[in-house]
């Protein structure tokens, strides 16, 4: 439990100086937008800039309160988790998370991105999604086979013959598709 | 007089709209699918509602918005559903549900449970559409004479206080929102034609598009978040043994529950601008106060199902008047569907109800449908809803990832689009596990640009002088309330009022 405590203040810690370093690098980008040709009240990178600087003492702030030991408890974890429920705060995740599905999942949305429009909607979705089901669960192939079918060839069907919503047609034009 | 022909006359105008089959269809379709979304877990509603907007893009904006309407309040009344009969919440605001919701189905009295949150829901959304009836062309009226100024401060403290309500912390959850207003700047500047934070990369000129933010932090990180953790997806669920409908006792005890949840909802959502969430919290504080069955309450009581129930629709349908004649919204949902009308083209606020009555009227009359389909969906198919949750969850992942990827595509036809929503997915699950809340962020994105527009206005007017927010008494008032929003981090004396007032909040 300890463990997980600490695990969890690294990973805060971390955070905290990605957003330092995020926030300097956009308050950087925002003085040097560029000036308007029309003198202006208020230029086009005034905004941002305060933007910029609010988010660069607030991550501050929040690494602070991690490198000071851990931040200063005003109220227990209980009052937290407490409070929390009331206002319906997002619910915190589990931290042993199954890294090496996420990571097939990530590069399955990214070669989906990557061959949307290469090969078409419905080659690529179709791909994607027994891919999916062959490493998720393998138990019912034939079934998520006819939904992944569906899923992909009969939907872009559907789209672009009734909807005239225009998808990707990849390789498939040559067939007149 | 005049006041009461003018209500009516724009009764009939809403009515007119709504009615219409095609209208009407949409308004079908649009609880179904929302209640289908409450349903299956997983989908919280700012997915849903985002995953759906690609939808109503072809659509006129009356029948735009009754669809996504509908699909809102859907999914308030589909998460009631599971709490009662799993005991897993489909959203935040049916968590108080789970309570005594679970304890009644587990004494076989689940029918009733889901009647009486069926019904208190009617009565609340009823209630509360009224109260935007009656309220909002007068909110409207006022928030005319708004000038630049009041304007910016109203939106600052709108995003303040939702803000402050939005996690553990408010240090990250502030961020959270400027982060938001950041990524509002980026794109061509409409007042001076310079681009900003665009990196050459001529598909940023229109900034990125929230749409794809919200499915990338929303429904890709959820496919994250359930595949990390999939393994304890079984659960144990409850029949539906006896009867549906309440008992004559039942009713007894139902009616003055389900009154008193609906003012104290509608008064957190409504007046104060919390969400549904704390609503439903703040009803059930109240039956354990004020009702004569107290003792039952955790052990199975019918008021702790019908409180929170009606308070979270009524703040539900509460939050929409300041959605509708304010433009600002009061939750997440609320901002995606802000975010959407803004697409259309539409921009709420209190122009929009003399500009464009057929609209607001349309709208409200189409809540006063949905609320009467809702209760006949609901009840006579509850058991088909439930068949819902055999649907696997890694199929329901796979469908997520498919929708994402077809709804950001149609929008633009662009694949940069697709791989900016996949980054925003890998952002969304790093912040989950840090505890920064994503939902600001929309807020912020949402309303940034107007934000800057309203600034650089009064600016202006006021000759470079940061002063005219001061001086001016409403938007003097309004800072005042951001300024409270922020210095009562965590707002622990506020809840320990609350706590003192209510006799102790439930344990959860």
């Amino acid at each position: 439990m300890k463990e997980n405590k600490e695990e969890g203040n690294r990973e805060d810690r971390i955070a905290s100086i990605v957003l330092i370093v995020f926030s300097s690098v956009y308050l950087v980008y925002a003085f040097l937008i560029p000036m308007p040709v029309l003198k202006q009240q208020l230029g086009p990178s005034a905004f941002p800039r305060a933007v910029g600087f609010g988010m660069l003492i607030l991550a501050g702030i929040y690494a602070w309160q991690q490198f000071r030991g851990g931040a200063k408890e005003t109220e227990t974890e209980e009052e937290i988790e407490r409070r929390a429920a009331i206002i319906g705060a997002e619910e915190k995740i589990e931290k042993a998370a199954d890294l090496k599905t996420m990571g097939f999942m990530l590069v399955a949305m990214i070669f989906y991105a990557f061959a949307f429009e290469r090969l078409g909607y419905a080659i690529t979705t179709f791909v994607v999604f027994m891919a999916g089901v062959l490493y998720l669960d393998r138990r019912h192939v034939l079934r998520d086979a006819v939904i992944a079918l569906i899923s992909s060839f009969v939907l872009y069907y559907i789209f672009t013959t009734f909807l005239r919503v225009q998808l990707p047609a990849g390789p498939l034009k040559l067939l007149g598709f | 007089m005049d006041f009461l022909g003018h209500f009516w006359s724009n009764v009939a105008l809403g009515f007119g709209v709504a009615g219409t089959p095609f209208n009407l269809l949409l308004c079908f379709v649009g609880v179904f699918l929302g209640t289908l979304i409450g349903v299956l877990p997983g989908i919280g509603p700012m997915t849903g509602v985002a995953l759906l907007i690609p939808l109503t893009f072809s659509l006129q904006p009356a029948s735009a918005i009754i669809l996504m309407a509908g699909i809102y309040y859907g999914a308030m009344y589909g998460g009631s559903t599971t709490s009662i009969l799993v005991n897993t919440p489909g959203e935040s605001a049916s968590v108080v549900t789970c309570l005594d919701g679970y304890q009644m189905a587990k004494k076989g009295r689940a029918g009733p449970a889901l009647a009486a949150a069926a019904i208190g829901s009617f009565v609340a959304g009823t209630f509360a559409t009224l109260m935007l009836m009656l309220f909002g062309p007068w909110v409207a009226g006022i928030a005319l004479k708004f000038g630049p100024p009041e304007f910016f401060s109203l939106m600052l403290a709108g995003l303040t206080v939702v803000t402050s309500l939005a996690g553990r912390s408010l240090v990250k959850a502030l961020f959270s929102t400027l982060f938001g207003l950041a990524i509002a700047t980026m794109g061509i500047d409409n007042q001076s034609g310079v681009p900003r934070f665009t990196f050459g990369n001529p598909e940023l000129m229109d900034g990125l598009e929230f749409l794809t933010v919200a499915i990338g932090l929303f429904a890709l990180c959820e496919v994250f978040v359930n595949l990390a953790n999939m393994k304890d997806a079984v659960q144990e669920r409850l029949s539906i043994k006896g009867g549906l409908w309440l008992t004559k006792e039942d009713w007894k005890r139902f009616i003055p529950s389900c009154i008193r949840g609906t003012l104290s909802g509608f008064f957190v959502g409504g007046i104060a601008g919390a969400g549904a969430a704390v609503a439903s919290f703040v009803s059930y504080g109240l039956e354990k106060k004020v009702s004569k069955y107290r003792d039952e309450l955790g052990h199975g009581a019918i008021e702790g199902v019908t409180g929170p129930e009606s308070a979270n629709n009524a703040a539900a349908g509460g939050s929409l008047i300041h959605l509708l004649c304010l433009g600002i919204p009061g939750s997440g949902t609320t901002a995606i569907m802000l975010g959407a009308l803004l697409m259309i083209g539409l921009q709420p606020g209190p122009l929009l109800f003399t500009q464009q009555p057929e609209f607001v009227w349309g709208l409200i009359a189409s809540m006063y449908i949905g609320n009467v389909m809702l209760l006949v969906l609901n009840l006579p198919l509850v058991g088909m809803w439930v068949k819902l949750l055999d649907v696997p969850l890694y199929l329901l992942m796979l469908f997520i990832i498919m929708f994402s990827f077809l709804g950001v595509y149609t929008m633009n036809n662009s694949v940069q689009d697709l791989f900016i929503m996949v980054l925003f997915g890998v952002i969304g699950y790093l912040m989950k596990r840090v505890d920064i809340p994503a939902a600001p962020i929309i807020l912020g994105i949402v309303l940034g640009k107007l934000m800057e527009e309203k600034m650089r206005q009064s600016l202006v007017i006021s000759d470079g002088s940061l002063m005219i927010f001061i001086t001016r008494p409403i938007s003097l008032f309004l800072l005042f309330l951001a300024f409270v929003a922020i210095t009562n981090p965590y707002w622990k004396q506020i809840g320990r009022g609350v706590r003192r007032l209510f006799g102790g909040a439930p344990a959860a």
